[in-house]
């Protein structure tokens, strides 16, 4: 569904994600792996088309996502949860989550339940402004406001990074639900090997802005994860 | 004491003029960080706009202040998709450029319509004084009180309970969020520059009454307006609100107990001294991030 040949993508000119070819099919969990400074935020903001320039190919099921702008891209169902969450933080939680639903085609502006089953924190503070949530809860409502687009895939940069771990195991509870029983496609970019095993169908390996490896779950072994993964 | 109450009315007349202009700019500047010092110049054209609506076409100043709010808003509209919106990233080029629209406006005006001063009639219905004890106030000056209010509250209401206001809140915390959420963010600028704009055209119209139109006029009005927006603190309608009353309070007290010059110097000192110590306004929003 979301494809790309030959992807180069700039800041100013320098080419920080280079010659990177991928295919994410429709349902599937893929993680993007690699050690800090590889490209694996830029190639989700490439996505999202908030870098400089492309060159290559990339298109979402089946349409060329290139010359489309962000908000385009996100009309057509890419939600882009940031590195850092990026809640606003003088909007109030249900401010933030029916923000999701402005690329909505439907128009609909209404709170989704289920979001609220998914987080009931959220549900208690919904009147709170973002910014005054602690790190976990606000991880949380930025997948609830992503989830409010009713997205068909979701890209998750980072989101269990500075989390405390009972959020962490929940917010992977709540990533693989979303999978299995949604059936939303999910690209995770992350630095947790264990659960990049446990969860993903495929995952990609980048090296300097290059793919180093891809294959499916099972392969990314310990060697693997020995030679490009640890510090 | 009627000399008291009436230096207070002037005061408070003063303020709801000063809010009329601040508020667009206000908007502007809190929304995009664009110091649009074309701004006294979009004032001029309402003045100028609501003269023509009435002496070429018979249009009063009431009936012609929707025309002349979406006359100016599209001006305004025009500059921003033509220039401004070039320069987001560049705001200190967006004061040269601003500044640069302002004189072309101002220039053009004075070409076409000729640097005579000009006047429009105030409605017949707003003529006459109210009186309390020996406390005069011109009904005129009442009506416009509550018209700034009612435009200030119709802001707040566009600003907070509508879906626009919601996205340009969005926009204005992160851009770059917001574009990922489906906002258009290049059409939430243009939108509120417009409005900015508009809201302008209207104040100037509304002055009309009480100044004379000429093509200069934009230039003390924006000044004083700047002022405002200073005082009251960046993107808070209430500062600009608050700030309004007090400059207009301050120069009325300060003209009457000294004069009109030196009273003038009194109130830029007097600002100088706030913004020494409030840097960032009398109503900063303060969050953490």
């Amino acid at each position: 569904m979301l494809e790309a040949q030959a992807l180069y993508s700039y800041y100013g000119k320098s080419p920080i994600v280079q010659d990177v070819s991928f295919t994410v099919p429709e349902g599937s969990f893929v993680s993007v792996l690699g050690r800090n400074g590889v490209g694996k935020t830029t190639l989700l903001r490439t996505v999202m088309g908030l870098t400089d320039g492309i060159s290559g190919r990339l298109s979402f099921r089946g349409e060329d996502l290139g010359r489309l702008p962000t908000h385009e891209r996100a009309r057509r169902g890419i939600g882009y949860i940031p590195q850092g969450r990026e809640v606003i933080p003088r909007f109030s939680v249900r401010e933030n989550i029916v923000m999701g639903t402005y690329t909505r085609r439907d128009g609909r502006r209404d709170l989704p339940g289920h979001i609220l089953e998914l987080f009931p924190v959220l549900r208690e503070f919904l009147d709170r402004r973002g910014g005054d949530l602690s790190g976990g809860q606000q991880q949380q409502l930025a997948i609830a406001r992503a989830l409010a687009m009713d997205p068909r895939v979701l890209l998750l940069d980072e989101p269990t990074e500075g989390i405390q771990p009972n959020i962490v195991h929940e917010i992977e509870q709540v990533l693989l639900r979303l999978n299995r029983e949604f059936g939303i496609t999910v690209v995770l970019v992350d630095q947790n090997i264990p659960f990049a095993r446990r969860a993903s169908d495929h995952f990609i390996v980048l090296d300097k802005g290059r793919v180093a490896v891809a294959g499916h779950g099972e392969e990314l072994t310990d060697e693997v994860a020995e030679r490009y993964l640890t510090f | 004491m009627d000399v008291f109450f009436n230096q207070a009315f002037t005061g408070l007349s003063t303020a709801s003029i000063l809010l009329l202009v601040a508020l667009g700019l206000a908007i502007i500047y809190g929304a995009m960080g664009v110091i649009n010092l074309a701004h006294g110049e979009f004032v001029m054209l309402g003045a100028y706009a609501a003269w023509f609506l009435q002496s070429f076409l018979g249009i009063g100043l009431f009936l012609g202040l929707p025309l002349v709010f979406v006359f100016v808003a599209l001006l305004g509209l025009a500059i921003e998709r033509g220039l401004v919106r070039w320069l987001y990233h560049r705001p200190l080029d967006t004061i040269l450029a601003t500044w640069g629209v302002g004189i072309v406006l101002q220039q053009l005006v004075r070409m076409i319509a000729g640097p005579d001063s000009r006047y429009v009639e105030r409605p017949a219905m707003l003529d006459g004084n109210l009186r309390i004890a020996d406390v005069y106030m011109s009904n005129y000056r009442i009506f416009l009180l509550f018209f700034s209010v009612a435009v200030l509250v119709a802001t707040w209401y566009l600003m907070t309970r509508t879906e626009f206001g919601t996205k340009l809140r969005a926009v204005i915390q992160n851009r770059e969020i917001s574009e990922c959420y489906g906002i258009r963010t290049e059409r939430v600028y243009a939108l509120t520059f417009a409005y900015g704009a508009g809201l302008a055209g209207i104040a100037g119209a509304l002055i009309t009454p009480l100044a004379s139109v000429t093509p200069g006029m934009g230039t003390n009005l924006v000044v004083d307006a700047f002022l405002v927006v200073i005082v009251g603190g960046v993107g808070s309608l209430l500062g600009t609100a608050a700030a309004s009353g007090l400059v207009g309070e301050a120069t009325a007290l300060f003209s009457f107990l000294l004069n009109d010059t030196i009273g003038r110097v009194a109130v830029l000192m007097a600002i100088i001294v706030l913004i020494r110590f409030w840097p960032q306004g009398l109503f900063a929003d303060r969050i953490r991030r």
